[in-house]
């Protein structure tokens, strides 16, 4: 799934929050998205999944052929299936059969309809997750509502017990009363679970211990290289961004400072020079 | 090394300041200036009532009572007063255990904060509200007939009153934080001496109110005594039980595993609306807010019940329609109003799977719908012994399903505050037009039934009223879809309020 954004813009007050003229994320790219505190990270993904306004500009998911780009496509409201917003309407794509809008070709912009919502797993932040509800019971939901049934959702549990380490499945434990660092876990693995063909995290690594950070590390590689899912990981852990992904993009201030290609890691040299590592 | 300490009455006014910023930032407040316009004038709007009021009632009685001072008359009633007051606090006063966690981990002691916060709830300006009624009765039914001094010494008494009726406030609401069950301690008390001033033809408490405030106009040592001996003694317990509070609240001390967990697997049946069915179950059993306002609602209704069943205060026809009508719309309207309001805790994993609002919106629906099913049988006991009669309820059973309730619905495209659904009940939860809407429910079906009685007869106005709400409910499904549609078409404003009003 590609993902297409054009003049996107967001501001807060005097603030410019987001300003990308043009951005392409590939089918089956693993993008790090790196920079300093208020560089716009957070609130770049939140346009993605359509959870706050653009002032300007347009986001758009695409059903895209792998690497390498195609030409920046256009998407406009009469690509959506419906003339009308959130009707029922709606052309509803079954998971992975590839069929309904975003699947055919046809480009998707997000905050015109709900349809994406049916391939894109996320977490950015603990909003994410019902936290009177315990892990078992919050799978058990999300497996759900995206048609997921009882052996496929235990099966992806025994896929991840490892990273649950014995502290999330089975446990009688409201979400809320978890650790940081298990409701990560819990957040990263309910949008991982309805094996989506856009993953978006925010900071996935924040309150993980060493092992659940290479562990998520390597389940993300993984899932990438095996669906050809597009996966976007915003992070201020350099080493972690720079081991998984295939592209890294830098923002500043809203803006796309530097775009690197991080096939062969030489990514590396190039943010440590940017944030003064070494110096 | 010793380090530079602050004096106490600097630290004290550091500590208001930071209380005074509090209330002022609260996140409904800081929202807009209209809410904070609004608040200003429901502020002024009950103070003119209650002005209104005391000019009234001192006028009445005076007219009333010949040779009884209207003050006396006035006294005799002092317990509703206090019981008034005693509720209301509920939904403006927080307990200081909750105000005190955030200076947990500075070196301050928490007696002297403790302190500081018990003295500010006596001396707090809210204690003096009641003055809108009081000064205004005092000046005319004391301060022409009987001078200025009886009539401070009796406004004196009723700010002591006040200021341990506060006290006594603080000690139950710290005991409820504990556990619910609590919350009995003063329903009982109130409900007995409520019985005991309703139920006999005389009220046997009216005599000894009038003479104990009587000593207060009169500066009589001993009620002065006996009310700050209450005082003090509401502050020691207050003092003793807040400060293990505020280990709790410091600790966040929940029970780390539930005892009982159900899968609500006969739900699974009904799949995606099953599984927000359960959601809407479990919201209610496992966050104390959501709960306690569903046994609030419980409890209003088995009171108002209990007493039509047992007395004939409320046998005459508008008070039989009133009660029946409350008693079919207080659950819906205890958690209704608010409704997206507890969800904007997790509005975002909501937004994030198609069409989930519309979901949630019918589970709620239905959900609410089936609640319905307990007004008829606690209303039983008097549709037997003919004090309310079967059509009444089911004319209110189909309005309040297919009328009320999607009235109540629209506030799910308008309500963007998120409300904590664990943290204990903390007060300003509800803006302008979730009262506005609470009070058109309670008096337009009334209105309405009455206006049709009087047209058609009996039980016609009853059938026209469950007529208009068979037709609502025949019709959820395209009501629902609308207001789910104007919510997705005002979703980014929602968000963002939901997003800025989130505490914790």
């Amino acid at each position: 799934m590609e993902i297409i954004i054009k003049d996107l813009k967001k501001t807060f007050g005097e603030k410019v929050a987001v300003d990308i003229p043009a951005l392409t994320i590939r089918s089956g790219e693993l993008l790090g998205l790196v920079g300093n505190n208020g560089a716009g990270k957070s609130t770049l993904f939140r346009l993605m999944l359509d959870l706050i306004k653009a002032d300007t500009g347009t986001v758009c998911m695409k059903a895209g052929s792998p690497l390498p780009a195609p030409p920046l496509g256009e998407c406009s409201s009469a690509a959506a299936p419906s003339a009308l917003p959130f009707s029922e309407n709606e052309a509803l794509p079954q998971r992975g059969s590839g069929e309904g809008a975003g699947w055919s070709g046809e480009a998707i912009n997000v905050a015109e309809t709900e349809v994406w919502k049916d391939w894109t797993g996320a977490f950015v932040d603990e909003s994410f997750l019902i936290d009177y509800l315990t892990p078992d019971e919050y799978f058990h939901f999300i497996a759900r509502l995206t048609d997921t049934s009882d052996e496929q959702l235990q099966a992806f549990l025994d896929e991840y017990q490892h990273f649950m380490a014995d502290e999330l499945a089975g446990q009688k434990k409201l979400i809320r009363t978890l650790s940081a660092g298990n409701k990560q876990k819990v957040g990263i693995m309910a949008a991982m679970l309805l094996q989506p063909k856009v993953l978006i995290l925010d900071e996935p690594f924040n309150f993980l211990d060493p092992s659940s950070q290479n562990a998520i590390k390597h389940l993300l590689q993984k899932y990438n290289k095996k669906t050809g899912a597009t996966i976007l990981v915003s992070s201020h852990n350099l080493q972690h961004t720079v081991d998984i992904s295939s592209r890294i993009v830098l923002l500043e201030h809203g803006k796309v400072i530097q775009d690197i290609d991080n096939r062969e890691h030489q990514a590396q040299s190039i943010l440590e020079n940017y944030f003064e590592i070494n110096e | 090394m010793r380090l530079p300490t602050m004096n106490k009455y600097t630290l004290y006014k550091l500590i208001a300041r930071n209380a005074d910023l509090k209330a002022e930032r609260h996140p409904m407040l800081d929202k807009n200036r209209f809410m904070k316009f609004l608040m200003a004038f429901m502020w002024l709007y009950y103070a003119a009532i209650l002005v209104f009021l005391g000019v009234v009632m001192a006028m009445g009685m005076k007219y009333s009572y010949n040779g009884v001072a209207a003050f006396h008359v006035f006294d005799g009633g002092m317990l509703w007063l206090l019981i008034c007051d005693f509720w209301f606090r509920f939904v403006l006063q927080e307990t200081p255990a909750q105000n005190v966690q955030p200076y947990a981990l500075l070196p301050i002691r928490r007696s002297f904060l403790m302190n500081v916060y018990l003295a500010r709830a006596g001396l707090s300006l809210g204690n003096l509200y009641w003055g809108f009624l009081l000064v205004p009765f005092a000046l005319i039914a004391i301060v022409i007939p009987f001078g200025w001094l009886h009539s401070f010494g009796w406004l004196l008494g009723w700010w002591l009153l006040l200021v341990a009726n506060g006290y006594a406030y603080l000690f139950c609401r710290a005991l409820i934080m504990k556990h619910l069950a609590w919350t009995l301690l003063p329903a009982v008390i109130h409900g007995a001496l409520i019985a005991i001033m309703l139920v006999p033809d005389k009220n046997p408490l009216d005599m000894p109110c009038t003479l104990f405030m009587y000593g207060f106009f009169k500066w009589a040592v001993l009620p002065f005594l006996c009310t700050m001996a209450v005082i003090a003694f509401f502050y020691w317990a207050n003092y003793r039980l807040q400060m293990g509070m505020v280990h709790d609240e410091v600790a966040k001390k929940e029970d780390r595993e539930l005892r009982h967990t159900s899968e609500l697997s006969f739900l699974n049946r009904y799949g995606k609306l099953g599984e927000y069915m359960k959601l809407e179950v479990r919201q209610r059993m496992r966050n104390k807010s959501v709960r306690m306002g569903f046994l609030i609602g419980l409890g209003i209704m088995l009171m108002f019940s209990l007493v039509m069943y047992f007395s004939d205060v409320y046998d005459n026809s508008i008070m039989r329609s009133f009660i029946c009508l409350y008693n079919y719309v207080i659950l819906g309207m205890m958690t209704l109003v608010t409704i997206m309001c507890y969800e904007g805790n997790y509005i975002d994993g909501l937004m994030s799977r198609r069409e989930s609002i519309l979901q949630l919106l019918t589970a709620k629906y239905y959900f609410n719908v089936l609640l319905l099913l307990i007004p008829p049988i606690i209303l039983l006991p008097l549709m037997i012994i003919g004090k309310m009669s079967v059509w009444m309820n089911v004319g209110y059973l189909f309005f309040t399903a297919g009328v009320v309730y999607p009235m109540l619905f629209q506030m799910a495209v308008y309500n963007d505050n998120t409300l904590p659904m664990n943290t204990k009940m903390t007060g300003k939860q509800g803006n302008m037009a979730q009262q506005i809407i609470s009070m058109v429910i309670l008096f337009l079906p009334l209105g309405l039934e009455k206006l049709a009685g009087l047209l058609l007869g009996e039980p016609w106005g009853y059938v026209l009223l469950a007529v208009m709400g068979i037709v609502g409910l025949a019709t959820h499904r395209l009501w629902l879809r609308n207001v789910y549609t104007r919510f997705m078409a005002r979703r980014y404003k929602n968000m963002e309020g939901f997003r800025a009003s989130r505490q914790g």
